[in-house]
């Protein structure tokens, strides 16, 4: 964001180029919050990361990277019983961990106004599934907005506040990585004056108590307050007719998809159908969609995923008698991210319109290329400890990718940046689905299968975040499983929020509440437990073969901070220190008359850092070390069997420091 | 209306988000401009595809900019919509291929970084010729640079070769926004010295 802050200060009459994840927390920030939370988690985390890093400027402002959802999100409402406007944020699946506070939210209502924003995720690109969480709305009763750009992602989140306590429910902000991650331009409102937040708890039995017949009444009163809240939606600013001319053809969208469908109605130049823009898109009213439907014979929705609002939309239809006929699915996609170019194509084969040259000649271009062009995954960053616990997995499980051998032993995946271990050429998991489900699976699979030997991995963050009950779990009821804690002292995944192991800040200060994880797994009843370097690869693995050997639940923690985390600290403290940045003391180099390019470093450890060069001369490849990339991590130097990899030593920093102290 | 759409396209580490926020804070001097793009980010991981949109919408009156059917824009850029394609990596121009037309620029990086799967042996990295007569099938309008050399050259460092290739698209490219509106931005965000250094070795290219 912009350089003199406008996040904290702009006001009024200001504009700045802003992310969508940022403008939802300006709007809350708009709307007074003073507790905002979450368990960090792509592409949600920087809507808390934006106001935590500001929160030094903000009066009367708590934030929280939560240990999980489920606590987040009744920290929320405890701020928000205690009178504080209150912001909770997850990712998609977060809400399956937090679906429990959520679902009791409606039956207690609110104090002061709590919004949820989420940032969902179709197409999965950043997650382990891509489920649509409107859905829990229909359980839940929270009413869910969605904006469409950035603009109503700001103006959106701090609405939601006011009807979050005129109706007393939770409000759901949905966006999804397409919103999070969409940068533009965003007219800013002003700030509300900071100095009154503070918290006051007052009892309030009638709605706080759930037992017998309270809960019975509870759900009656949340279901009558939703009946109040449709009414309020029937003439509401978030719900928006755009009249056509004399078309019978409406459409029915909200959110992105919306601002999809918008822009593919003007490429096909087809201005005269009505339309119905849906801002929130749960509970719909019965009388809005009525009025929509007058003089209409042939409706289509415009959505991603299954079809929430189709589900909706039909039943409606039915109990207002609309004779005319609705589509939606048949012409959108339920799977995958729903894009321009889908909303474009479904658009044009539901009005029979041809699409353009220009797209379709690019679409077949496209295909036909596509097929023609390697893969490219993700993997570790150059000097990542998690590449290190890889490589030593698979060497004490034999396996090896030059060698074509294959490995026996299973090996449990989890979520984290870790993950990208599943992939090529490591391919280091048997299955991954949500967090902390490695060794939940992992150890009923080892009560069952005696005959193989198991390995479940976990980040430290996972750990915190719901690991520690299924590691007790493990130990009490006699699983055989060696489980990896790979500890890099960070949620690094999701832009390097702080963990209960994060024993360093970035600025160098120590942490005061800092937690000793060997002595938490040897106090859930663990007594094989031992913490390594994973970066001394063969101890490493030597350690986790004789690990195997042993019975019953074993824990080795992987430790070692991460590589980013490390870099950028040394550079802030070099900085300080000296003024310089330069402090490479040594350099390591592959030396091409002892390499036999046996591929240990260059396909089985795989670190972007070591290149293919071809000689000048010869022509002939050769392995090399990159040295504008390289981190000095020193592994490749361990896994190398010919020792053609050197280190070579020199002090640049005294130099350097010479150098300077000359031109002073 | 008039638009400008700009896809922006390689890995993950390269700055290229740096590129699309540079360009479009160029885009905030009168209300009659709008902006909107997405990123695609993949968490923390490196050397994945990564790609950003910049879209420039400049309205006509401001009744065009209150017209509901105007004035919401995708963060999207739809297959053959953009004028100008930029890569940071050879190979993945051709994947950005799906956004260009006839008449787009295409400027791409020439240093590749090879995947994977090439590493292992699995598939081979088609060469720059090969690059080079795909993009010839759709467009003219093609520049090649080895960014990562420029860059290196210069300032000792890959860092700025995202801020020359943005110089090389204000150079090649015809786009409504004046030099100056990125040179000043440079001049106010961090590192200004090398940034404008950069964008002007670009822009002379």
């Amino acid at each position: 964001m912009g350089k003199s802050n406008l996040f904290i200060n702009g006001t009024k009459g200001d504009k700045a180029i802003v992310l969508g994840n940022e403008a939802i927390a300006r709007g809350a920030l708009e709307a007074g919050i003073g507790y905002a939370s979450m368990y960090p988690g792509t592409p949600a985390s920087e809507i808390i990361a934006v106001l935590d890093k500001n929160k030094k400027n903000i009066e009367n402002l708590y934030t929280e990277f939560s240990l999980n959802e489920h606590i987040s999100l009744h920290g929320a409402i405890g701020a928000s019983w205690s009178g504080i406007r209150s912001l909770c944020a997850m990712k998609n699946v977060g809400l399956n961990v937090a679906s429990e506070p959520a679902q009791f939210l409606s039956y207690t209502g609110v104090k002061a106004g709590l919004v949820l924003a989420i940032g969902s995720d179709p197409g999965a690109p950043s997650s382990s599934n891509e489920q649509d969480d409107r859905w829990y709305s229909l359980h839940t009763y929270m009413p869910i907005m969605e904006p469409s750009n950035i603009q109503e992602a700001k103006d959106f989140t701090k609405d939601a506040f006011d009807l979050s306590e005129e109706f007393s429910f939770g409000i759901v902000l949905m966006a999804p990585s397409r919103l999070c991650h969409n940068a533009g331009a965003l007219y800013f409102g002003d700030l509300k004056n900071r100095s009154g937040i503070k918290g006051d708890f007052k009892k309030d039995p009638e709605n706080y108590l759930n037992l017998f017949n309270m809960a019975v009444r509870n759900h009656t009163k949340y279901l009558e307050r939703s009946e109040l809240l449709k009414k309020y939606l029937v003439e509401s600013k978030f719900n928006k007719i755009i009249n056509g001319s004399s078309s019978k053809i409406g459409f029915i969208s909200s959110g992105v998809i919306y601002a999809h469908l918008m822009e593919s109605l003007d490429i096909l130049g087809v201005y005269d159908h009505k339309i119905l823009k849906l801002g929130l898109t749960f509970p719909l009213s019965n009388e809005l969609l009525g009025r929509f439907f007058e003089g209409l014979d042939k409706v289509v929705i415009v959505e991603e995923a299954e079809g929430f609002l189709e589900f909706q939309i039909k039943k409606i239809a039915y109990e207002l008698g609309f004779k005319g006929e609705i589509q939606g699915k048949n012409f959108f996609k339920q799977t995958g991210e729903l894009t321009i170019d889908d909303v474009l194509s479904g658009v044009s084969r539901f009005l029979e319109k041809p699409l353009p040259v220009f797209f379709d000649s690019a679409v077949k271009k496209d295909k036909e290329l596509q097929d023609k062009l390697p893969q490219r995954s993700g993997t570790f960053c150059i000097g990542c400890p998690h590449r290190a616990t890889f490589y030593s997995i698979l060497k004490a499980v034999g396996f090896s990718n030059t060698e074509g051998k294959e490995r026996e032993v299973v090996i449990a995946g989890d979520i984290g940046c870790y993950t990208l271990g599943l992939l090529p050429p490591y391919n280091a998991m048997d299955f991954l689905t949500c967090m902390n489900a490695g060794l939940g699976i992992g150890q009923a699979i080892s009560i069952f299968d005696k005959n193989k030997k198991i390995i479940a991995l976990v980040g430290d963050s996972t750990f915190y975040h719901s690991g520690i009950p299924v590691l007790l779990n493990a130990v009490q009821n006699g699983a055989d499983i060696l489980y990896i804690i790979l500890d890099n002292s960070w949620t690094a995944m999701t832009g390097h929020q702080r963990t209960p192991s994060t024993q360093k800040d970035i600025d160098g200060k120590s942490s005061s509440n800092a937690l000793n994880l060997k002595d938490l797994v040897k106090s859930l009843g663990v007594s094989y437990v031992k913490s390594l370097d994973p970066n001394s690869v063969k101890r490493f693995a030597s350690q986790i073969k004789s690990a195997l050997k042993e019975p019953g639940v074993k824990v080795l923690i992987a430790k070692r901070e991460c590589i980013l985390q490390e870099v950028r600290r040394n550079k802030i403290l070099n900085k300080n220190i000296t003024g310089l940045t330069e402090t490479s003391e040594s350099l390591y180099e592959i030396q091409k008359s002892r390499c036999v390019k046996c591929n240990e470093c260059f396909v089985e450890l795989a670190c972007p850092a070591i290149i293919l060069k071809k000689d000048a001369e010869t022509g002939a490849d050769y392995y090399h070390i990159d040295n504008s990339s390289c981190v000095k991590c020193g592994v490749c130097y361990e896994v190398c069997p010919n020792s053609a990899i050197r280190k070579v030593e020199f002090n640049i920093k005294k130099e350097l420091k010479l150098e300077t102290k000359n031109l002073n | 209306m008039k638009k400008f759409n700009t896809a922006i396209v390689g890995l993950g580490g390269q700055g290229i988000i740096t590129m699309g926020t540079v360009m479009k804070n160029a885009a905030l001097s009168s209300d009659l401009q709008d902006v909107s793009g997405s990123e695609r980010r993949g968490g923390a991981q490196r050397e994945g595809y990564v790609e950003t949109f910049v879209k420039y919408i400049f309205y006509e009156n401001e009744s065009e900019m209150k017209d509901p059917r105007k004035s919401m824009h995708s963060p999207m850029i739809e297959s053959g919509g953009a004028d100008a394609l930029i890569s940071l990596e050879p190979l993945e121009t051709l994947r950005g291929v799906r956004y260009i037309n006839k008449n787009s620029i295409v400027i791409f990086n020439e240093t590749p970084y090879i995947p994977i799967t090439v590493r292992m042996g699995q598939t081979a990295y088609p060469e720059i010729s090969f690059i080079f007569s795909e993009l010839k099938k759709i467009t003219n309008n093609i520049f090649s640079y080895d960014f990562d050399a420029i860059s290196v050259e210069n300032f000792s460092s890959l860092t700025q070769k995202n801020i020359i290739a943005l110089g090389a698209l204000f150079a090649k490219a015809d786009i409504p926004i004046d030099v100056f509106v990125i040179e000043n931005l440079l001049k106010e965000g961090k590192g200004a010295e090398n940034n404008l250094k950069a964008f002007n070795l670009g822009l002379k290219l």
